[in-house]
């Protein structure tokens, strides 16, 4: 990881949580907001590989517990292990393809509703699990999917161009 | 690449499992040193002041700007015939309000006899506008364009229009990070204001959706709570200034124990279409500190 790839990713995680909490929060359907990070987090785990993904999870999740989680870390845990697994695919497949990312992000937003419904929820005594799914959950990972359709190939293309760069200085060098 | 690179560069690699359960410690540790003290949220903070809120505020003017356009553009003929129809009713209520006049005089007088002065309209209050909303969608919280240099902490109340919204639980130079009362992990000590009868008023995400909140623990013995009786924050709250509006009684039942009621009550404050906040710069003074 070059100087470079840290500064456009730390850019791209600050904007996708800005936009997250004022852009979509306004476009919002039904009080349903989209989950810009979980995008983020999973498009370049899937992208660059498992660490990419973990590192990335944690300034997301980290970001968030920092403006409004209970306790720090909380999210940046979770945030953290489903970059690390999504970062596991990323020998399997390829990147190139649109269809299995914006699967594998619909997925792992799922996975994240559903850990937080049984992390903040049920353990409180919550046990209404159909209505979280109908009005929360499910929500959020169709318009998560809608709105990775359009993000995913950016972050695939600035990906692309950092590894172009880099592969043309590492020549230089030669 | 050449091998001297190479060779240097994997001596730096961590592997990412390592890394992993590094990170894993260390958000455990973070979670556990956060739910006992507050050591990290001074620069914690104040990143967030430099990095973040400067752009969430120029973004929330942009969009709140763009959607106040669309929604005149939308509602104009609306406009027209609501117009019509509050011209009428401002001769009835100038009639009504000339009645009130004359009550409130008497108010004050009353209150002047009793000497009770400390009603909610009387703190120091400041206004401030709602820059971000709560990043998931679980809870409710959000964050405001003021902090500590504007001379707000921790614990003060938010109120918006005639109700109360929340009380401020995270604060940075620039920013506030507001609870709101319809939260799911939120409690608010309140009070039926006509019986001074006490209750808790909890954010439900279930009954959220229908614009209503739950309550429980009504003692009312006497049967004199009645739907549509009003709700304020009761004198007894650590955190919540007495007497501040909170909502109206909408369905009200026995629980199961025969002891205590419960039910649900619409809040004074439309949650929805909030975009300003005024917050009460007056801590409660729980007498012990």
């Amino acid at each position: 990881m070059n100087i470079r790839r840290i500064l456009v990713n730390f850019i791209f995680i600050i904007v996708s949580f800005i936009l997250q909490t004022t852009l979509f929060r306004a476009l919002d359907f039904g009080g349903i907001a989209p989950n810009v990070l979980m995008i983020m987090t999973s498009s370049t785990a899937f992208i660059k590989g498992d660490k990419a993904g973990l590192l990335t999870g944690f300034f997301c999740g980290l970001l968030v517990d920092i403006f409004f989680g209970t306790y720090l870390g909380f999210f940046a845990l979770i945030y953290m292990y489903i970059g690390f697994i999504v970062g596991k695919l990323h020998i399997i497949f390829f990147s190139q393809n649109v269809a299995i990312p914006i699967m594998v992000i619909t997925i792992s937003d799922f996975v994240f509703g559903f850990v937080c419904y049984i992390l903040m929820f049920l353990f409180r005594t919550k046990f209404n699990i159909g209505y979280y799914m109908q009005t929360v959950i499910i929500p959020e990972v169709v318009y998560t999917a809608i709105v990775a359709i359009f993000i995913y190939p950016i972050i695939l293309k600035v990906n692309n161009i950092i590894d172009e760069k880099e592969q043309r200085s590492a020549k230089k060098f030669v | 690449m050449s091998p001297i690179i190479r060779q240097r560069g994997e001596e730096f690699t961590l592997p990412s499992k390592y890394l992993l359960f590094i990170l894993t410690i260390l958000c455990t540790a973070l979670i556990v040193i956060t739910f006992n003290t507050n050591l990290f949220t001074g620069p914690l903070n104040s990143f967030a002041g430099v990095f973040v809120v400067p752009f969430q505020k120029g973004i929330t003017i942009c969009s709140s700007y763009i959607k106040e356009t669309t929604d005149k553009l939308a509602s104009i003929t609306q406009l027209l015939d609501e117009n019509e129809r509050l011209k009428s009713q401002i001769d009835e209520l100038t009639i009504a309000n000339t009645n009130l006049e004359q009550e409130k005089y008497e108010l004050t007088e009353l209150r002047e006899l009793y000497e009770l002065d400390s009603k909610y309209s009387d703190y120091p209050k400041t206004g401030a506008r709602i820059i971000a909303k709560d990043a998931g969608n679980w809870y409710y919280s959000f964050v405001i364009d003021k902090g500590s240099d504007d001379g707000i902490a921790i614990d003060m109340n938010v109120i918006a229009g005639a109700g109360l919204v929340g009380r401020v639980i995270d604060v940075g130079p620039d920013w506030a990070k507001v609870q709101s009362i319809i939260a799911d992990n939120s409690a608010v000590s309140g009070m039926v204001l006509s019986s001074s009868d006490n209750l808790i008023v909890t954010g439900d995400l279930e009954l959220y959706r229908s614009g209503y909140i739950s309550f429980s623990k009504l003692v009312d013995d006497a049967d004199k709570v009645s739907i549509g009786d009003k709700i304020v924050t009761s004198n007894i709250s650590d955190k919540y200034l007495p007497g501040i509006l909170i909502g109206y009684i909408s369905t009200l039942e026995d629980d199961s124990n025969n002891l205590t009621k419960s039910g649900t009550l619409s809040p004074a404050v439309d949650f929805e279409h909030m975009n300003e906040v005024l917050v009460i710069l007056q801590v409660k003074n729980n007498g012990g500190n």
